[in-house]
């Protein structure tokens, strides 16, 4: 195995020094790095001077000192009794509590899907039928089963989150290569053996990207969620802000959801490498 | 020239009949460009619009196509009139007080309907009065003029809104959460407000009360700015079809009762309650100082929207309070006057 390994840095080595220095490559910054960069700030500049010179309405598109404004509010006196961190941490809760029901639920699942026809023929159609519903449609039947407290949110995030998470997972474990399991079981391997060494961590890749798919279609649909009688959460706030025609309350939301969405994904992706670590060198 | 006193006021005269002259004149000219079609954004509550939609008096009267647009609530309209997608509507103070401070291109031409105990507090038992409230959950639409009483209620009898959960719901989904037991009470317009009543709700307070105490809630029909000042003739026919609506609505009970139910999917028992506790007024009526008053003397219109705007600053929904004459400029009855004088 360490040999393998050394052999693997070593061509890596080889790659990277024979990689063309590109002549947009400043500051130590790659390419891609520099043209994300300037989109950012092409955007943020457009937003800037479209305000500056009175070019939109700013009903519409309030000044980035505006939204700032709006930030520094919200984070020290609160919108509608809560401050910005009461409100990212009740929508954090939950969207973590469907999104973490779904992987618990969703992975052996998949699992078992994957692993048997029989199963998937089960639990299948049932998932493709609810998956492309509407998560407001859905909500409506939602609220009258489970009523207006915090169950009938997290269940339509639960909801939300399980599709991609259970299809990544049947995927991943109907997509090993047959090959690896005879040669293993040739050699007298035993099936625990075989689930622990070959199975997992060949489906690892598939269920890691399955979360993070996932997490992001869960983030989505918090604002749904957050419709009916929430008083606290990013989603709840950007709804109600709307209907006060409040839009720097509205676009600050907005960017904090983006931005937080952001870190979560982040996040899942060191997750990744740590349990995935051969896709990464 | 030089005048002297007696020529003055013909002068004057001359002057003022040049430019009635004139305003016939571009209106009749801009009134030969006529839209191809207009959209009306309409809530779907019990007034007499909605017969004007049915015995088809707009289109009659307007002689293009009317496409009728429906909205959840006066919230939702808003939005619309933001990204410019109708040219009528109908909206109530609350929405109209949000609408004008955050500089929406509308104006206000007539009232729509003045609610009485269409709106109403109901609450379940042990709850007897609004003090009850204290701690309980109670449901209403946020941004609609049931929120605005619900707020004014509670401060009436000494509670704050931080006192109950005040959670925001659109009236299905409140009787939803009413029938689970969900909710202790809401301030809810009918036909759900009949069906908590039915399903052991008590009246604690209605619009009609309230309205009594300082805070009369509306609907006042708008027309979108640039719409008005395009196509004059068409907004004043549009008003015209209104006034006949409501005089129908005033000779025919019966028959509006049921053309009323027939367009909502109400009952006709259900639509007979809500029309008696929403109040039409005929257009006459709507130019006297307790309306909309005249172009020249702006009725009492003008100062429930200050009111209310100050209310809703109070309440951190809106960031501040305009100049008042901006909320004077926003209620223009001359299309209406112009519509009840031909």
């Amino acid at each position: 195995m360490t040999s393998l390994a050394v052999t693997l840095r070593r061509t890596l080595r080889i790659r990277d020094a024979a990689r063309p220095v590109t002549p947009f490559r400043l500051l130590g910054l790659s390419t891609e790095r520099l043209l994300t960069i300037a989109t950012i700030t092409a955007i943020v500049l457009a937003w800037f001077v479209l305000t500056r010179f009175d070019l939109v309405n700013p009903l519409f598109l309030p000044a980035p000192a505006a939204v700032w404004d709006a930030f520094i509010r919200t984070a020290s006196t609160g919108y509608q009794g809560s401050r910005l961190d009461q409100h990212l941490l009740a929508s954090l809760e939950r969207v973590l509590a469907g999104w973490s029901l779904a992987c618990v639920v969703g992975i052996p699942l998949g699992f078992l899907m994957g692993l048997s026809t029989k199963i998937k023929a089960v639990f299948d159609p049932v998932i493709e039928f609810y998956r492309p519903l509407p998560p407001l449609g859905l909500y409506t039947l939602i609220v009258l089963w489970l009523g207006i407290g915090e169950e009938s949110k997290v269940a339509l995030l639960f909801l939300a989150a399980l599709p991609p998470i259970s299809i990544s997972a049947t995927e991943a474990v109907a997509g090993i290569d047959k090959r690896y399991l005879t040669a293993v079981q040739s050699l007298g391997a035993t099936r625990g053996q075989l689930l622990r060494h070959v199975i997992l961590p060949a489906c690892l890749p598939g269920i890691c990207t399955g979360m993070r798919i996932s997490l992001g279609f869960t983030y989505s649909v918090l604002v749904a969620a957050e419709i009916v009688a929430a008083t606290a959460g990013l989603g709840w706030m950007v709804w109600d802000a709307a209907k006060f025609l409040l839009s720097d309350v509205v676009i600050m939301g907005l960017i904090v959801l983006g931005l937080t969405g952001l870190v979560l994904d982040l996040l899942l992706r060191r997750l990744e490498r740590a349990l995935t670590p051969w896709r990464f060198i | 020239m030089i005048m002297t006193r007696t020529n003055r006021p013909r002068a004057a005269a001359m002057a003022g009949a040049l430019g009635i002259l004139l305003m016939c004149w571009t209106a009749a000219a801009h009134a030969a460009d006529a839209p191809t079609s207009i959209r009306v954004g309409y809530v779907d509550l019990v007034n007499a619009q909605i017969l004007a939609k049915v015995l088809h008096l707009t289109d009659k009267s307007v002689h293009v196509p009317v496409t009728w647009i429906k909205f959840g609530s006066g919230g939702d309209l808003n939005r619309a009139v933001a990204a410019g997608q109708i040219d009528f509507g109908g909206v109530g103070n609350p929405p109209a007080t949000i609408g004008i401070t955050r500089g929406l291109p509308y104006q206000g031409i007539f009232v729509l309907d003045e609610l009485g105990p269409v709106e109403s507090l109901v609450a379940r038992s042990p709850i007897k009065s609004i003090k009850d409230l204290k701690g309980k959950t109670i449901a209403t639409p946020f941004g609609s003029t049931s929120h605005y009483e619900l707020i004014a209620a509670l401060a009436g009898a000494g509670l704050n809104p931080a006192d109950a959960k005040i959670l925001d719901m659109d009236p299905p989904d409140a009787f939803a959460a009413w029938s689970r037991k969900d909710i202790d009470a809401a301030y809810i317009w009918e036909p759900v407000l009949g069906k908590m009543e039915a399903s052991g709700g008590k009246i604690l307070m209605d619009s009609g009360t309230m309205a009594r105490h300082g805070y009369p809630t509306w609907d006042v029909g708008v027309v979108m700015t640039d719409f008005a000042a395009k196509y004059p003739a068409v907004v004043v026919n549009y008003l015209k079809a209104e006034c006949q609506a409501i005089d129908y609505w005033h000779q025919h009970p019966k028959e509006s009762a049921a053309l009323i139910a027939k367009e909502l999917n109400l009952t006709v028992a259900e639509t007979t309650r809500e029309m008696s506790g929403t109040y039409m007024i005929p257009c006459q009526r709507q130019l006297t100082a307790g309306y909309l008053g005249t172009p020249e003397h702006k009725g009492k219109f003008v100062g429930t929207l200050i009111a209310t705007a100050k209310f809703l600053k109070a309440q951190n929904r809106l960031p501040g309070v305009k100049d008042d004459a901006v909320y004077a400029g926003f209620i223009n009855p001359s299309f209406l006057v112009a519509a009840v004088k031909r």
